[in-house]
């Protein structure tokens, strides 16, 4: 049976604008998504921004009831079953919030132990083990309001695994962390997997994805554009190079002519403090690049460089330079 | 529902009290409000009703105490959930398999507690300071009175927060909420000077029947069986409170899963 499955789903949001004349506008977050994964695997969701991550992620653990389509846990509706789903679920969302600040960490480990009906005795011998995973051992007494964001995110991790949950949700849980926090972070996610929890993992770091995941599901605009795993997704790029030009205030008419080269294959801008890097995926390799030189005349150029693709050009490609 | 299951429930009860606790014993603002203030206000009630009797002392003294449990429940119990959807916990706690009711109804237990133990702590220092000793006329029967109007009102704080909920504006309207409770309740001064159109809305509220039976038993102004009248009564009511609020929570909480209001942040 697969850990989680997941038809058709679709989210639509619903808000109303002016006072007087009221207008409904409707969001599709999730726009009929379906995947499966395994029993055990290590499931990867990978979007931009927006494109409907932490929705699907909501609905999975009972939180949103969605607008159409089906999902089930364990063969559990995740509507009909919410009860049922619950115990057998853990979830963190990124950021900060979601625990008691003015509690110290282990208090809130232990109140939420209590909501997970794990017994007392084992509570104690289980946040003992736990705070030892998260690295948090020594600190678990001080307030969580003096912990780092760090610390912050390995206690929501702690407390996701309490109740010793088949099936972890974890949204973006390295976002805003230091380097050395979200390598920390990483690692625990690995333990995680080693003990067979099946895991769904969203993120917009392609790297992390490419690093934990056994299968990745790229969204955008609440569809899934591609589905494999990540070497397979890697192969989507093969046929193409990426040149990466470094520009100093680039006009929207200039990307849009570069845009247009029938050379061009994909394009997308990132910026990089007072600087721009265009990055444009080409078969040409670096023959394109005087044509591209030609269609930037008056635009100061930096450092231009011809390299292989890699997974994060795949994942450009099929977000249409959104990511 | 088996002994195990309520043995666990009772744990989330208990839990959910002492964190509720904690945090307030953590919080300056909360920490005046039930140790300060009290002593300000049980000293100049006290002073002031020095020379009107122990009789008249005692009528005000558990007055102005069910006027500082209503407060508490009012504010700490009609922001016991949207307080949680403002810190992000919301959504830990929906997702949890607990009930939210037995989750608010130990937090609301720990707020209407730790009121009143500072209300009956206050005045009793306060009465020994000045020299005007407080008497209760039937203690035993005070006691079992305060504690069904505990068990009321916290009944009645599991609907106040899932009305916050309901109806937003009503947040808004907190402060004015406070004051025609007390009146109708009969807190302060009896309902009898009430025009006679408002006695059927006092006999409604439960507040009434928990000051009925308080001041009753504090001053000895009513037979036991007064006194057990109003205790059946508050339990009819809590009983009712009860059942209406797991219709309301599952409203509520199916109602935000659709809406996608468990958080403020979406």
């Amino acid at each position: 049976m697969d850990a989680i499955q997941v038809n058709n789903l679709r989210r639509v949001f619903k808000s109303t604008i002016g006072v007087i004349k009221r207008q409904v506008k409707e969001v599709i977050a999730v726009d009929g998504i379906s995947f499966n994964v395994s029993d055990g695997e290590l499931f990867g969701v990978l979007g931009p921004n927006g494109a409907g991550k932490t929705t699907t992620v909501k609905m999975l653990t009972t939180l949103l009831i969605p607008t159409a389509g089906t999902a089930s846990i364990l063969g559990l509706d995740v509507v009909k079953n919410a009860d049922q789903v619950r115990p057998r679920i853990g979830f963190i969302f990124g950021g900060e919030r979601g625990l008691y600040w003015r509690l110290s960490g282990l208090d809130n480990l232990r109140y939420f132990a209590s909501l997970y009906y794990v017994d007392t005795d084992v509570a104690k011998k289980r946040i003992v083990e736990l705070l030892d995973l998260v690295g948090l051992t020594g600190r678990e007494k001080e307030k969580v309001e003096g912990y780092s964001r760090g610390m912050r995110q390995r206690l929501h991790i702690a407390r996701a695994l309490l109740h010793d949950p088949e099936v972890l949700f974890l949204d973006e849980p390295t976002i805003g962390l230091d380097p050395v926090g979200a390598r920390e972070l990483r690692q625990a996610v690995r333990n995680m997997q080693s003990a067979k929890k099946s895991i769904l993992l969203t993120t917009h770091y392609m790297f992390e994805a490419d690093m934990l995941c056994q299968r990745i599901a790229v969204i955008n605009k609440g569809k899934i554009v591609a589905l494999d795993t990540p070497e397979e997704l890697k192969k989507t790029v093969k046929d193409l190079s990426v040149v990466e030009i470094e520009v100093f205030g680039i006009s929207s008419p200039h990307v849009e002519r570069i845009r247009s080269l029938k050379i061009i294959d994909n394009l997308a801008v990132e910026n990089r403090d007072q600087r721009q890097v265009l990055l444009i995926h080409t078969p040409m390799g670096p023959e394109a690049i005087p044509q591209l030189v030609q269609n930037l005349d008056g635009v100061r150029l930096g450092k231009i460089v011809t390299r292989e693709p890699t997974l994060e050009d795949a994942y450009v490609r099929l977000v249409g330079g959104e990511g | 529902m088996n002994w195990d299951r309520i043995k666990k429930t009772l744990k989330v009860l208990e839990m959910s009290f002492e964190v509720q606790l904690l945090q307030n014993l953590t919080d300056g603002f909360i920490l005046f409000g039930i140790l300060i203030q009290p002593i300000i206000v049980a000293f100049m009630a006290l002073w002031m009703l020095k020379d009107r009797g122990p009789d008249y002392s005692i009528f005000v003294v558990v007055g102005s105490g069910m006027t500082g449990l209503w407060t508490t429940l009012l504010f700490d119990g009609g922001n016991s959930i949207t307080g949680e959807r403002w810190s992000g916990t919301l959504e830990p706690l929906v997702g949890s398999p607990s009930s939210m009711r037995v989750i608010v109804f130990g937090k609301v237990l720990a707020s209407v507690t730790q009121s009143l133990l500072s209300m009956i702590g206050c005045y009793a220092l306060v009465s020994l300071v000045i020299g005007n000793p407080l008497t209760l006329a039937k203690p035993l029967m005070f006691l079992v009175s305060l504690i069904f109007s505990v068990f009321a009102f916290v009944c009645f704080g599991l609907i106040i927060a899932s009305l916050f909920i309901l109806i937003r504006d009503i947040g808004r309207m907190i402060n004015t909420l406070e004051f025609p409770v007390y009146i109708l309740s009969g807190f302060l001064f009896p309902i009898a000077l009430l025009p006679d159109w408002t006695t059927p809305l006092s006999y409604i509220l439960s507040p009434y029947w928990a000051a009925r039976a308080l001041h009753g038993a504090a001053r000895g102004t009513l037979s036991n069986g007064e006194i057990m009248t109003s205790i059946g009564l508050l339990v009819v009511f809590s009983i009712i409170y009860l059942f209406l609020s797991k219709y309301l929570y599952r409203v509520i909480l199916y109602r935000a899963r659709v809406e996608a209001s468990l958080d403020t942040q979406g």
